[in-house]
């Protein structure tokens, strides 16, 4: 498989820079443990990540291919898909909404406005509670818009 | 042989982790055949029956298997070569998750009793 599945970004993400052990990994990404620790060792077989046998850490000597692999275009469109999924099927705790909805220009351009403000409050949200706030206690956020004609046409093309 | 073959895999693949013996149980084949037969040994026709019964039976559990193959036939047709490698990512995608959560690997063996 090109990239990686959500949950190897989720272990790759609680590492970051830093040297963590399995019950530290298995404890920021709230992962099962063996999932977590099946994950750990798929990506030690890629080369992804490297182990002392204790503690885990980025692999520092990742080629330019794997990094493009890890963090093209492609890979990343597939692992949002997979979450935004996760979130449409999520029974528990679910926040979505779909909808069609008619806009004038005016309305369009203060919706644009409204979504730049909410991107300003997500970043320094997340950069106020980043150090506090374990990665498996984080939120999936994710929006769009599309015209619906393009959108349509789109889907009877396939691209 | 190479049905054979492509038999026993597809047998691994529905039903991964079995024990000897319950592979026995299921195909009614004797325990020290179903070794040989894992080690290479050559198959009898209603051996093979054996085990081909036993995976459409686990088929049969999952109805929108058939459908699955049927629509694959279909796209495999009708979609482009990058819709078909879309399709294919995401079914790995799925096939990944699954993996992780299905083998079990015992991390910790602290509590294990040593002899």
């Amino acid at each position: 498989m090109k990239g990686l599945s959500s949950l190897e970004r989720i272990v790759l993400e609680c590492l970051g820079k830093n040297t963590l052990t399995y019950e530290e990994v298995q404890t920021q990404s709230g992962l099962h443990e063996n999932v977590c620790f099946n994950i750990l060792q798929a990506l030690i077989i890629r080369s992804i990540l490297k182990t002392d046998g204790v503690r885990y850490r980025i692999s520092e000597n990742l080629s330019p291919l794997m990094l493009e692999e890890i963090n093209g275009m492609e890979a990343k469109i597939a692992e949002s898909l997979e979450m935004i999924e996760a979130v449409v099927e999520n029974k528990a705790q679910r926040v979505f909404r779909f909808q069609k909805v008619a806009m004038d220009t005016r309305d369009e351009k203060i919706f644009l406005a409204m979504l730049s403000n909410l991107e300003s409050f997500l970043v320094d949200a997340h950069k106020k509670a980043q150090s506090s706030v374990p990665l498996k206690e984080r939120k999936v956020v994710f929006w769009g818009v599309g015209d619906v004609q393009s959108l349509m046409n789109q889907i009877v093309m396939g691209k | 042989m190479h049905l054979q073959k492509k038999t026993l895999e597809r047998y691994r693949k529905f039903f991964p982790g079995e024990t000897l013996r319950e592979t026995s149980e299921r195909t009614g084949i004797q325990i020290t055949r179903i070794f040989r037969l894992f080690g290479g040994k050559t198959m009898k026709v209603m051996e093979l029956e054996s085990f081909e019964k036993a995976i459409s039976e686990k088929i049969a559990e999952s109805p929108n298997f058939s459908h699955l193959n049927e629509v694959m036939e279909e796209a495999s047709a009708l979609l482009t070569n990058d819709e078909l490698g879309q399709l294919t990512a995401y079914v790995k995608r799925k096939l990944i998750a699954k993996s992780y959560s299905r083998m079990y690997v015992r991390h910790n063996f602290n509590d294990a009793i040593i002899a």
